[in-house]
């Protein structure tokens, strides 16, 4: 009786419609990925008789659009994570120190790569990625640390920022005193895919699937903690435990998102809110939206920064920056205020 | 039958003690208002009861120190209600009740028929139920007070303690929660109410006067000494008036 | 680097059936080639040179964007430049090798496609020979050619050496390879080529071939003749502390066209041009 009645409410409707939109748009949005390359856009069925061609596109092509796909998606379920623990709709995915972490984990292997005698081939393996991924989980951890734990939100936030600012300008400092490194280091801080293959989508996917098993059950504990931290606890729910948690999860999906694919902005930060403009539910399917909108936000500015000026390419965090300040600027001057925060 | 019993609590907040031993005993099955002047510790008292802030010595819920209990056993013993608790959220009404059920329910399970059955009757028993597809941002003052007192009532808790639960309701409403609050005691629910307001407090069965975070006294509503203390403790700036057999509670000009 | 590229030649099969090299390179990475490569990609400017001097330019598919010399390369396909290749582009031109100046994660990606890549660190005049030498290996010409070309750089560069005016013989040069200052030391093959021209530079071997200064440091070190290795903005003059120092105010300042800064600034076969250029700016100001 009001069980099904309570299910069907208009809100609920539009999710369906969402997740509809969604699957279709994405689906394009792979064909077109995997037809634009450093020929321009050329449709890849014609090319069907070329083997070499055939090899381009599944090599090539077809990784680095999973790849997209797939960063967007974590940095999408981050941001979604990192919005409802801090309850602030200005919360991306790196407010934990992760970005300035991966900044100057990769500075340190550039420089340890460029001076690396022969013997030391161990460096060599390390290899960018590890550190970039390694480097974000430190950040990370030195705000817990610098936090004195899980307990105060408004610390955290504040030792985030601290770390962010501190480990960006050791970055910074090190990229100065060996400026061979510099180029580097900018095409790490844009972001591409360009060298995401196989293994990084297999690396994403795990961190993925794991991520949003993790996140999903506690979806009900952001839920609670709409309603304040006491109201949260009086319903009998371990903010320190779910607090400990959803900030692993967010240093994991972050790391392995940034390691793969460099710093992409406002991906993170405007997959929620698209959600929310749209919809309106609870943190479970919010988090699921979320990442799913991240990633076909990230597979459609990949395929812009791949097609605008080929055969050369634009870094994708470039035009993320470029679309998101735009969208979020459109919601601000919209004529009725949309998404959860007023 | 003492559903809440304090032993000598003590609290801090911000380093400092803002509650000093407080041994109280709260009656089963009855509704007791904790009143008493500004910056008595009103508030913390009550989020000492309900296990939200620590405290010295212990609190026992029906002889069980509350300590020793789980947080999802104690949530779902005990529902707590606070005060300007600031939702920032579009949260829908239906949904926001629903959380109410958190207790109850496993990490990975989705809302049973159980649950549904009782946010219904928990919205209906406010007036709120045609209220529950609404973000709860879209509604007036009155009107999320009510929600938050159905998501309070959804816990189905055996004790409920509210923090000014009448703030922001209109006079009507004010009255449909009080008798709300006295079906409940007869249903057997254990109620525990903040009230600023002594007309409103007098309402109540039992009454607990804090003075500085320190117990002044405790008693029936229908003593003529429990008013005595009221008016002491307010400094003789209040009287006690009776009518239409129940009180209402006049300033006391010089 | 030198003694483990003896060992290497020592590895060599140089037999019309069985030509198969392994190739360590400047990173540690060690490569081998089942036959003699005859599609190339060349990411460095001055490895693109030594393969055309080589008489190989033929063998080149693909340039960086960075490469300009010699004219016949410059309808080859661009991939990019040497940090940000294009992958597919490289991809679909199907090299048998790449040929970079880093090891950076293109050259990661590009391996992980199994594409060959070989990686060459070129800091000085030594480096620029083991370059000839591993390049006619991996070209598969006859050793003496890369012989040949370094004994008549070697001997240019000598006869260069000995046009110039005595009166430049051992003044003290600051050679500036960009604005941050970056100086060219003593150990770098600027300097070195300095070196056999006579002069000496400011900058000891001890801060590495490309040390970043302090300003400060250049002006107390008051060098007789300052070269500015690349097109720079403003004045140096307006430099605060420079317009004291001899070399400026004796107006003996080099500077180059775009040409021939690209000249000076790559270590590849056209070193001897490069000591020309220096030698004719040096033979003006020393008259």
């Amino acid at each position: 009786m009001t069980t099904i009645q309570a299910a069907n409410f208009p809100s609920r409707v539009r999710v369906w419609r969402l997740s509809v939109i969604l699957l279709v748009t994405t689906s394009i949005l792979f064909i077109i990925g995997m037809s634009v390359g450093s020929t321009g856009i050329k449709s890849f069925i014609l090319n069907t008789s070329d083997a070499g061609a055939w090899q381009i596109i599944f090599d090539i092509r077809l990784p680095r659009t999973l790849a997209a796909w797939l960063a967007g998606a974590l940095l999408g379920l981050a941001g979604a994570i990192a919005q409802g623990l801090f309850r602030n709709p200005l919360a991306d995915p790196y407010l934990l120190g992760s970005a300035s972490g991966a900044t100057l984990g990769v500075a340190l292997s550039l420089i340890l790569l460029s001076t690396s005698l022969y013997a030391e081939n161990w460096f060599m393996r390390i290899g960018i990625t590890s550190a970039a991924f390694f480097g974000a989980l430190a950040g990370v951890l030195i705000t817990i640390f610098l936090a004195k734990g899980f307990q105060h939100t408004f610390r955290l936030l504040l030792a985030g920022v601290i770390v962010g600012v501190i480990l960006g300008a050791l970055g910074s400092f090190i990229s100065i005193m060996n400026p061979e490194i510099l180029q580097a280091m900018q095409a790490f801080m844009l972001g591409t895919t360009s060298f995401a293959g196989w293994s990084a989508c297999v690396i994403m996917s795990i961190a993925l699937i794991f991520s949003c098993a993790l996140a999903w059950p506690l979806g009900k504990a952001l839920d609670a903690l709409a309603l304040g931290e006491l109201t949260a606890l009086s319903l009998g729910i371990n903010l320190n435990l779910a607090r400990a948690i959803f900030i692993f999860i967010l240093a994991l999906a972050t790391g392995t998102a940034v390691s793969q694919v460099g710093i992409i902005a406002f991906v993170g930060l405007a997959a929620p809110h698209l959600v929310r403009s749209q919809t309106n539910v609870t943190h479970h399917m919010l988090l699921l939206l979320s990442s799913g909108v991240g990633g076909g936000l990230l597979l459609a500015a990949d395929i812009l920064a791949r097609a605008l000026i080929a055969p050369q390419e634009l870094p994708v965090g470039l035009l993320t920056a470029i679309l998101g300040g735009s969208y979020l600027l459109w919601l601000m001057h919209a004529k009725q205020p949309v998404g959860r925060y007023k | 039958m003492i559903a809440i019993n304090t032993q000598n609590i003590s609290a801090k907040l911000g380093g400092v003690e803002v509650l000093h031993h407080i041994s109280a005993a709260i009656p089963q099955a009855q509704w007791t208002s904790i009143i008493g002047p500004n910056g008595a510790g009103k508030s913390t008292f009550l989020k000492v009861i309900a296990g939200l802030l620590p405290h010295t010595n212990s609190v026992n819920i029906f002889s069980i120190p509350l300590h020793t209990m789980q947080a999802k056993e104690r949530a779902k013993k005990i529902a707590w209600l606070g005060q300007n608790e600031v939702i920032s959220d579009d949260l829908l009404v239906y949904d926001l009740v629903m959380l109410g059920r958190l207790p109850h329910q496993q990490w990975f399970s989705s809302p049973s028929a159980t649950d549904h059955h009782i946010v219904e009757q928990a919205l209906r028993s406010t007036q709120a139920w045609n209220l529950r597809h609404r973000p709860i941002n879209e509604l007036s003052g009155g009107e999320c007070q009510r929600i938050l007192i159905s998501r309070a009532l959804a816990v189905q808790a055996e004790i409920i303690l509210m923090d000014e639960p009448l703030a922001n309701l209109d006079p009507p409403h004010q009255a449909d929660l009080i008798d709300l609050i006295q079906s409940l005691t007869q249903q057997g629910t254990t109620v525990v109410t903040v009230l600023h307001d002594i007309t409103y407090a007098l309402q109540a069965n039992h009454v607990i006067i804090l003075n500085q975070g320190s117990l002044s006294y405790e008693g029936a509503t229908t003593h003529q000494q429990t008013h005595a203390q009221i008016e002491t403790v307010f400094s003789n700036r209040i009287k006690i008036h009776p009518l239409q057999g129940s009180w209402v509670v006049m300033p006391q000009n010089r | 680097m030198k003694v483990h590229w003896l060992l290497i030649f020592a590895l060599v099969m140089v037999t019309s059936s069985a030509w198969a090299i392994e190739i360590t390179d400047d990173q540690g990475y060690t490569t081998s080639l089942q036959k003699s490569p005859l599609r190339i990609i060349s990411l460095l400017p001055s490895i693109t040179e030594t393969i055309c001097v080589l008489k190989q330019c033929q063998k080149l598919v693909g340039i960086d964007r960075y490469s300009n010399w010699p004219e016949s390369i410059q309808s080859l396909p661009s991939v990019g430049g040497g940090l940000d290749p294009n992958i597919e582009a490289i991809a679909a031109l199907k090299p048998d090798v790449v040929l970079v100046g880093k090891n950076s994660r293109a050259s990661e990606r590009l391996r992980s496609l199994g594409i060959k890549v070989i990686a060459f660190d070129v800091k000085d005049y030594a480096d620029v020979h083991q370059a000839l030498q591993r390049l006619t290996l991996i070209l598969g010409a006859p050793p003496k050619d890369a012989e040949t070309i370094w004994l008549n750089l070697l001997t240019q560069v000598h006869t260069i050496a000995s046009t110039l005016p005595k009166a430049a013989n051992g003044q003290r040069v600051y050679f500036e390879v960009s604005s941050t200052p970056f100086g060219a030391g003593e150990s770098s093959f600027i300097g070195e080529t300095l070196k056999r021209l006579h002069l000496t530079n400011i900058i000891p071997s001890s801060l590495g071939p490309f040390p970043k200064l302090n300003p400060e440091f250049i002006v107390r070190e008051n060098p007789d003749l300052i070269m500015m290795g690349y097109k720079q903005s403003g004045q140096i003059e307006g430099r605060p502390g420079w317009k004291k120092m001899s070399a400026v105010s004796q107006q003996r300042i080099c500077t180059f066209t775009p040409t021939e800064a690209d000249i000076l600034s790559r270590p590849g076969p056209r070193l001897a041009e490069g000591a020309q250029i220096m030698a004719n700016c040096i033979s003006a100001k020393y008259p």
